[in-house]
């Protein structure tokens, strides 16, 4: 199976340590939920990932491209989406997608056609010339969405997509995950609504204090918590997400 | 730390707001380093010696209440007034539009005059400090050895700043209830630049209407009036009188001041909630129509344009721009005018200015395009270089100021190539140290925190200006013709820019330590 993310012995510490020795493997074509209580990591693990954050030890594959060593290589192949979404609010939306297309060297016609078609499923074609001055952040987290689509990354990784979209524009990010998954695309995300990764997630990440308490499929990852307790046998994600982070916590208070 | 006033009294809040702003400048200041405190301690010392001169300069000697001091205090009080009043009337129309804490505020339960009270004294000081900070240095030394009247100075300075910041807020206001919210910061921060420039082109007045040569207005009524042609009118002398400290006189300007701040204060509080509420949303323009233009190719390319479009959607960067052009305009009059009749060495002055010039609006654009950035995120995980985005974000800040150039120097070139070329290349030169310096000293941000500060990073500002002086002075003895001469300041120049230039390395690091 070929890995769409290698991770291996990645730290970073700031004032105390953010990510202990993580290691992560994201296989190509699945959709990757990394959860994890508030301050667990999560957002400084994409970050490295990325390039953004400059990780203290460790190693960055993606598709087989050392991040570390050749950072323009790996960033061709991945799109980052942060839950702030990253726009200008004096650029319309077609304007801005100029831009990343601009960034990603995409041929400026077929950038074009490709901007016009994801504002036009995200339902911004007639929005497409306003500036996002007067967007809400729901708008402007689809205009962000578009911008990290249009040069068609191979990996694509998402920091709380779902934040502040209405159920409607929420469903209809989904479907576009779901469909570029179904496209043979590798997506990773994080999120707070367990549903979702329960839902969508080919496999989920439990992270807390900077480390990987857990990974697999719901079902393995149920099998591990059965081992720290036979309540969780048959329980729902967020069972088994407090079980684990819980009994993280329980440590770490006990150590 | 809990403040130690009354909670939502008026104390309360304007403690609030000092303590923010003591943060801001203490985070500003980290950021900056060693380099701005020298600059700051040096600019300072200089200042203070100049004081010290001018105090033993002035020992026992009174100032005479004659029509010639009495036109010169009044025309430099009418100079700081403008100044301020371009500082307070762009800051009270962006108060109206940036949100931060207004909408907490204005949703508690505190009175909005109060608010207003306390936001109107916050630009008051912004634009008081300017003048105090120096005039604090420079004037001590005479108080000290025996001018103690002259404190009135600042007490003048006081109530200027609070009459401007008063009438700021009147103006934009008006702006708001003339044109509306949508158009309101544009044509606010238009009208501040023509007010700051307001004194220096009605002193250029001559020179622009062709009557004669490089002869200031002001200059031409100081000689009026001292030789009586000119008749100032009653109570023209109460600014200097209320400088020197003589009681009435001073307390007549303070109540003035102070009359039209609480005024304003007063009468705009609800008004002043209402129209920031009117805001929300307001400059959202209408979806353009007609055909789209066909996307860029590269990222040089779509960066570049990218950032125009930024600067040119950018008031309160235009105004400043616009501010800088107004003093290129009489200069460019002066020349065009000149160059046909005159020898090279006549030329020597504008052409120093258009140079000087061109390295400011340089460094004006090259320091927000290369340092405003709204998604330094979005830079950072692209695939392309940082050094074409640079050289993209250069290009984009030049390209205007080359267009701005063009006319005056082909207008020059008509008559006079020579002096074209070495004013040409002297512009080339500041634009060009302008772009290492804001490569070198960025200072990375959000677009809209460089509105709120104005400013960038003080040493950078003042290295730009050092070195555009230089250039300039370089330019001029080219233009006349004494190129040895020339060379002393470009090669000070020169050693400025090594002594600031930073590798790459340390921008990183620099860039690290500073996110």
């Amino acid at each position: 199976m070929t890995e769409a993310l290698i991770v291996r012995g990645l730290n970073k510490t700031f004032a105390k340590p953010a990510v202990s020795d993580l290691d992560l493997t994201v296989h190509a074509g699945e959709l990757y939920a990394l959860l994890g209580p508030n301050g667990a990591g999560k957002t400084t693990t994409l970050r490295m990932v990325a390039g953004l954050t400059q990780p203290d030890s460790g190693e960055v594959s993606i598709f087989g491209v050392d991040a570390r060593k050749d950072p323009a290589g790996a960033k061709a192949l991945l799109a980052w989406a942060p839950d702030e979404a990253m726009i200008y609010d004096k650029l319309t939306p077609l304007e801005y997608l100029e831009f990343v297309a601009g960034l990603w060297n995409i041929e400026p016609r077929a950038a074009k056609a490709k901007a016009e078609d994801l504002l036009a499923t995200l339902g911004l074609s007639d929005e497409a010339r306003r500036r996002c001055e007067g967007f809400s952040r729901g708008m402007k987290q689809k205009v962000a969405l578009a911008g990290a689509l249009i040069h068609d990354p191979k990996l694509l990784i998402l920091d709380e997509p779902l934040t502040g979209l209405d159920a409607a524009a929420a469903r209809l990010v989904k479907d576009m995950l779901q469909a570029r998954v179904d496209a043979g695309g590798t997506v990773i995300l994080t999120t707070h609504i367990l549903e979702v990764a329960e839902r969508m997630a080919d496999r989920i990440g439990i992270i807390a204090g900077g480390r990987l308490l857990a990974e697999g499929t719901l079902d393995e990852l149920r099998g591990k918590a059965g081992e720290v307790s036979t309540q969780s046998r048959g329980q729902t994600l967020e069972d088994v997400f407090l079980q684990l982070t819980t009994e993280a916590f329980s440590e770490k208070v006990g150590a | 730390m809990s403040l130690p006033f009354k909670p939502a009294s008026t104390p309360w809040l304007l403690a609030h707001e000092l303590r923010l702003a003591w943060r801001g400048f203490k985070a500003g200041r980290r950021g900056s380093g060693p380099g701005a405190l020298i600059a700051f301690a040096v600019l300072g010392a200089m200042i203070l010696t100049g004081g010290i001169f001018l105090g033993l300069g002035v020992r026992g000697v009174d100032v005479p209440i004659a029509p010639l001091v009495v036109a010169i205090a009044d025309l430099a009080l009418a100079v700081i007034l403008t100044l301020m009043l371009s500082t307070t009337l762009a800051a009270s129309a962006d108060a109206l539009y940036e949100r931060n804490d207004l909408d907490l505020l204005f949703s508690s339960p505190l009175a909005p005059r109060k608010v207003l009270f306390v936001r109107a004294l916050g630009l008051a000081v912004h634009a008081g400090l300017w003048f105090m900070v120096p005039a604090v240095l420079l004037l001590t030394p005479s108080i000290l050895l025996g001018h103690w009247a002259w404190a009135g100075v600042f007490v003048v300075l006081a109530a200027a700043a609070l009459g401007a910041s008063g009438i700021g807020l009147l103006l934009a206001m008006a702006l708001f209830a003339l044109i509306g919210p949508r158009r309101t910061r544009t044509v606010a921060q238009v009208m501040a630049a023509l007010i700051g420039a307001a004194f220096f082109l009605a002193s250029q007045l001559r020179n622009l209407m062709g009557e004669r040569r490089s002869e200031s207005l002001f200059t031409r009524l100081a000689v009026d009036v001292n030789e009586g042609r000119v008749v100032l009118p009653p109570l023209a002398d109460w600014p200097l009188r209320a400088a020197l400290g003589q009681p009435v006189p001073l307390l007549a300007v303070t109540a003035i001041g102070a009359g039209i701040f609480l005024f304003a204060a007063r009468v705009l509080g609800r008004r002043f909630a209402d129209a920031a509420a009117a805001t929300q949303g307001a400059e959202t323009r209408k979806a353009a129509r007609g055909p789209t233009r066909a996307f860029a190719a590269g990222a040089f390319r779509a960066t570049m344009r990218k950032e125009l479009r930024l600067i040119s959607r950018d008031a309160a960067l235009l105004s400043q721009v616009l501010l800088r052009v107004l003093y290129l305009l009489p200069l460019a009059f002066a020349m065009s005018r000149t160059a046909g009749h005159l020898p090279a060495w006549a030329l020597a002055g504008p052409a120093a200015a258009v140079t000087f010039l061109a390295g400011q609006v340089s460094g004006s654009l090259i320091w927000i395009t290369v340092s405003a950035e709204d998604t330094p995120d979005l830079l950072a995980i692209s695939p392309t270089p940082v050094g074409v985005l640079l050289r993209a974000k250069l290009a984009a800040a030049l390209v205007p100021v080359a267009a701005l150039l063009a006319i005056p120097i082909a207008v020059l070139a008509w008559f006079a190539p020579l002096a074209a070329l070495w004013t040409a290349i002297g512009a080339g030169l500041t634009a060009w140290s302008a772009g290492l310096i804001g490569v070198w000293r960025q200072k990375p941000g959000k677009r809209a925190d460089f509105r709120r500060r104005r400013a960038g990073s003080f040493l950078a500002a003042l290295a730009e200006l050092a070195v555009a002086v230089l250039i300039g002075g370089a330019t001029a003895l080219a233009v006349a013709g004494w190129y040895v001469w020339a060379l002393p300041p470009l090669i000070v120049a020169g050693a400025v820019m090594m002594a600031l230039r930073r590798t790459d390395e340390q921008i990183a690091a620099a860039l690290r330590a500073a996110s």
